[in-house]
């Protein structure tokens, strides 16, 4: 029945045999359905008086609306209502605002400027689809057209055009502080001057049409007591109905969601906008209405996964070693923020991919372009990264002339290594896999790699954080007032000779973990104790010069993430003199949260109620 | 509301055939049209009529009724030479519906039932009006209104017909190029052959240079040599998202290459 081989050799007294789900074939819950034909699907849900509604939307990629004439179009045979963007009770939002990350970008309909090819402009109900289509046909559409950018890296040049006016400097705002993500581990810079190769790569990816089946859509139908019920293919039926809520201006107990089978989703069918717009023409005509696209929307307003630009700089020694690492990572936004901003965060995590690598730096931007917003696709943040990093790893492979599975296994993470962000790596099983890929490939590989284990050899010294070089570089608007500063991570290190800013970081990252743990901080131990190196690689992961004294004292187990911390809860505007990048000290709710509650706001998510718990916490990522 | 009316004879539906109504034959590109909000679609015209369902193998040359589907083609024991280039159209589904007759306005990059009909010499013959040459036919049919009731072929001898359709993905994949050929011989040489290509042009073409290259030749490497030269300034393939111009006019000689020659493709 299954093609799926078990390799219950591997981690064998990890995993007890007598579970009854995990390590057994499954079938899918929806497979009886499909199969036979009977899934219940949003659009099988028939109602007598149903409209259907139309979009017009943008031809232009950025241009200034002069003016919107109907030219008749409401008087069209079978037309209902026309919605414009006044017709919207609160026509602004960001879909991650409902986990307290980011400001409100995005309305739902335009009618002052428009930033992408297909952005919505106005809608039109009728009777049939038809009369719908015609109707728009109709509209007229004045357009002042403006300069638009349509790459990342133009975006980020001074004289480049203003994509998304709630982020004048085409990027994202990070912690109110930073134009990018930033990573810091170590001291990238001065390892890659000792390097015996510097490997440079540059990776693009395009963007995906996630393509289901099924395309976006909604059914809205008024229900009694003012309720509404709609019918969705949504993938993520509550941020659908917190979102409709909010830009409806409309309690969520009045909002009756109903989900059920998704006909292809990967990501394309988390941020629509069909539901509000079909909960908002069933409003105002009191009809059930349907909105759904049809392939051409599917694949022009859709959000797709976003396109990526990595350019990767290894440090690598003779014998494979990789001892630096440094990335410069580009997220198309498109027009508006929806997910990008957090897939930055979560690639900046996963960096420098499966690795255990003693100097990383990263710098990544979530850039606004003129083009379709992009969102979520199976493991986004994650996917476009690992193409370039793995690229990457085959480049270097080349250069040092190395087998480039015995390259990853000599550099390859191991349970107890610590991670750039600051997080112990565990159950990392990828040496096991290089191993069971090489076999089932027939790709050779020595016996001193056939012998490697995830489970042995790691932690230790692996486990440290380095004396880490940090920076102030990228601050918020430098670029866009014309400072010329390099989008790639600073080159600032200790050996440079202008280091104010050799900071152990230790000391905090250490007290954190403690914390964590809930142990009483012990006192700052000095004594050096350098821990065995890993093996396979003769030399230590660090070269000595790169381990005073304090690294050696940092306990191998629970270091609490700093990383996490950092996202939710630095200070906004620290002062200029603080040196250390990410040394949380007291737990500050983010920027979004410090309005003061609004009671007369009919809608508001638990985030943002006081001495609530909250539903979904902006803290927990 | 988009009004279909349903006609028993050809001729009638012709008839009916006036303003903005369009001729529906099996619907695989008609209603993927009005499917997808086509505003110019106001009426549907259809016809029952049986006569065109019809294949005829008996005269001299075989007539196919125009709403023969690509089914019909496969299964008539008598086309068997026409098979493959039918179950090369679409999967199952749209070989099910799918007509010859409608075939013959399918746009770049489809119609590669057309280009088979176009080397075997096709002619259509029109509801009210006479037979022509397909090849004409096509050239104006982006204006043709009216209904076409058969498409007449040549029979040609056994081994004398080959198609070949190129695409990125088998079995199903959209045209990069596909390529028929008549290679009627005489005395061992070529005498007559024609040469067709889809996805080359806006609708499938006769390569004339490449035909006047083979007549008389030989069918052999050094025989078609002067064709293969012909055919990469015989067309002007056009640029779609499948393959660029430049692209499909470089690999087209290695592909008339292998059906003249029926070379085995790994």
């Amino acid at each position: 029945m299954s093609s799926v081989e078990f390799r219950k050799d591997l981690f064998a007294d990890e995993r007890p045999e007598n579970l009854n789900e995990i390590g057994l074939p499954k079938q899918r819950q929806d497979a009886l359905g499909h199969v036979t034909g009977r899934s219940p699907y949003y659009d099988d849900n028939l109602y007598d008086g149903l409209l259907h509604m139309r979009m017009v939307r943008s031809s232009e990629y950025h241009a200034r609306i002069r003016s919107i004439s109907l030219n008749g179009a409401d008087m069209m045979p079978g037309v209902v209502r026309v919605i414009q963007a006044a017709d919207v009770p609160h026509n602004i939002n960001t879909l991650l605002s409902l986990i307290g990350f980011g400001r409100d970008d995005e309305a739902l309909l335009q009618d002052k400027k428009v930033s992408y090819r297909g952005e919505a402009i106005l809608a039109i109900i009728a009777e049939t689809e038809l009369q719908a289509r015609k109707a728009c046909q109709a509209v007229r559409v004045d357009y002042e057209a403006l300069p638009h950018v349509l790459d990342v890296e133009e975006a980020l040049k001074p004289q480049a055009p203003v994509v998304n006016e709630e982020y004048p400097n085409n990027t994202f705002d990070y912690y109110d502080r930073y134009d990018h993500q930033k990573l810091r581990f170590g001291d990238p810079h001065a390892a890659m001057a000792r390097a015996d190769h510097i490997v440079e790569g540059e990776y693009q990816m395009s963007p995906i049409e996630q393509a289901p089946m099924e395309t976006c859509g909604a059914i809205a139908v008024p229900e009694t007591n003012d309720r509404i019920l709609c019918h969705t293919c949504s993938q993520a039926l509550f941020f659908s109905l917190g979102t409709t809520a909010k830009l409806l201006d409309t309690p969520s107990s009045r909002l009756h969601f109903k989900g059920g089978t998704v006909g292809g989703g990967f990501g394309g069918k988390v941020d629509s906008l069909n539901e509000p717009m079909a909960v908002l023409g069933a409003k105002l005509t009191g009809r059930p209405v349907k909105f759904t696209w049809d392939r051409e929307e599917e694949m022009q307003v859709g959000a797709p996964r976003g396109a990526e630009r990595w350019r990767i700089r290894d440090g690598v020694m003779n014998d494979g070693r990789i001892i630096a690492r440094e990335f410069t990572g580009f997220f198309d936004s498109g027009a508006y923020t929806r997910l990008s901003s957090y897939a930055v965060v979560k690639g900046t995590a996963h960096l420098p991919g499966p690795y255990t690598i003693p100097n990383v730096a990263s710098n990544v931007y979530c850039v606004f372009t003129n083009r379709t917003p992009a969102t979520a696709m199976r493991g986004f943040g994650i996917t476009g990264v690992d193409f370039a990093i793995e690229c990457h790893m085959d480049k270097v492979a080349e250069t040092v002339r190395m087998n480039p599975i015995e390259l990853r296994l000599l550099n390859a993470y191991r349970d107890g290594d610590m991670k750039p962000h600051r997080r112990v790596a565990k159950n990392t099983a990828y040496i096991e896999c290089c191993q069971v890929a090489a076999g089932k490939a027939d790709w050779a590989i020595a016996p001193e790699y056939s012998a490697m284990s995830s489970l042995r050899d790691g932690g230790g010294e692996r486990a440290s954080i380095p004396l880490t070089m940090i920076d102030e570089e990228g601050r918020i608007g430098e670029r866009k007032r014309g400072a010329n500063i390099d989008t790639a991570p600073s080159k600032i290190t200790k050996d440079s000779g202008r280091a104010p800013s050799v900071i152990p970081i230790l000391e905090a990252t250490q007290a954190m973990g403690e914390q964590a743990a809930g142990r009483p901080q012990v006192g700052k131990a000095t004594s050096p104790a350098p821990q065995p190196s890993a093996p396979p690689a003769p030399a230590p992961a660090m070269a000595p010069s790169q381990t005073p004294s304090p690294t050696s004292a940092v306990p191998a187990a629970p270091q609490r993430s700093a990383f996490a911390r950092l996202q939710a809860s630095e200070p906004a505007a620290p002062s200029q003199s603080r040196p250390v990048e990410p040394q949380p000290s007291t737990p500050t709710p983010p920027s979004e949260s410090e309005q003061p509650y609004r009671p007369s706001e009919p809608f508001s998510r638990g985030v943002k109620r006081p001495g609530a718990s909250p539903f979904i916490s902006g803290r927990r990522r | 509301m988009i009004a279909v009316e349903t006609y028993a004879s050809a001729d009638q539906a012709a008839t009916a055939l006036h303003g903005d109504a369009v001729f529906l034959g099996g619907g695989t590109l008609i209603m993927r049209a009005v499917n997808y909000g086509d505003l110019k679609t106001e009426r549907i015209v259809r016809s029952t009529d049986p006569a065109m369902k019809s294949i005829s193998t008996s005269g001299e040359r075989i007539s196919i009724g125009a709403a023969a589907t690509m089914s019909d083609v496969m299964l008539n024991p008598q086309l068997a030479f026409l098979a493959p280039v039918a179950r090369s159209i679409g999967g199952p589904a749209v070989r099910n519906m799918a007509t010859v007759g409608g075939n013959l306005f399918a746009s770049h990059p489809y119609g590669d039932f057309a280009v088979a009909l176009l080397a075997l010499d096709g002619r259509v013959s029109v509801a009210g009006s006479g037979e022509e040459d397909l090849g004409a036919f096509l050239a104006r049919r982006s204006s043709f209104s009216g209904v076409v009731t058969e498409v007449s072929i040549a029979r040609p001898a056994t081994g004398d017909f080959r198609y070949r359709k190129v695409s990125r993905i088998k079995p199903k994949g959209v045209s990069v190029m596909s390529l028929a050929a008549w290679l009627p011989r005489s005395g061992g040489r070529l005498s007559g052959a024609r040469v067709a290509f889809g996805a080359m042009g806006n609708t499938p073409v006769r390569a004339n240079g490449v035909e006047r290259a083979l007549e008389g030749a030989n069918l052999d490497v050094s025989g078609i040599a002067e064709a293969l030269r012909a055919v990469r300034t015989d067309l002007q393939p056009p640029d779609d998202p499948i393959a660029s111009s430049w692209y499909r006019s470089e690999v087209a000689p290695v592909h008339l290459r292998r059906l003249l020659l029926d070379e085995e493709v790994s």
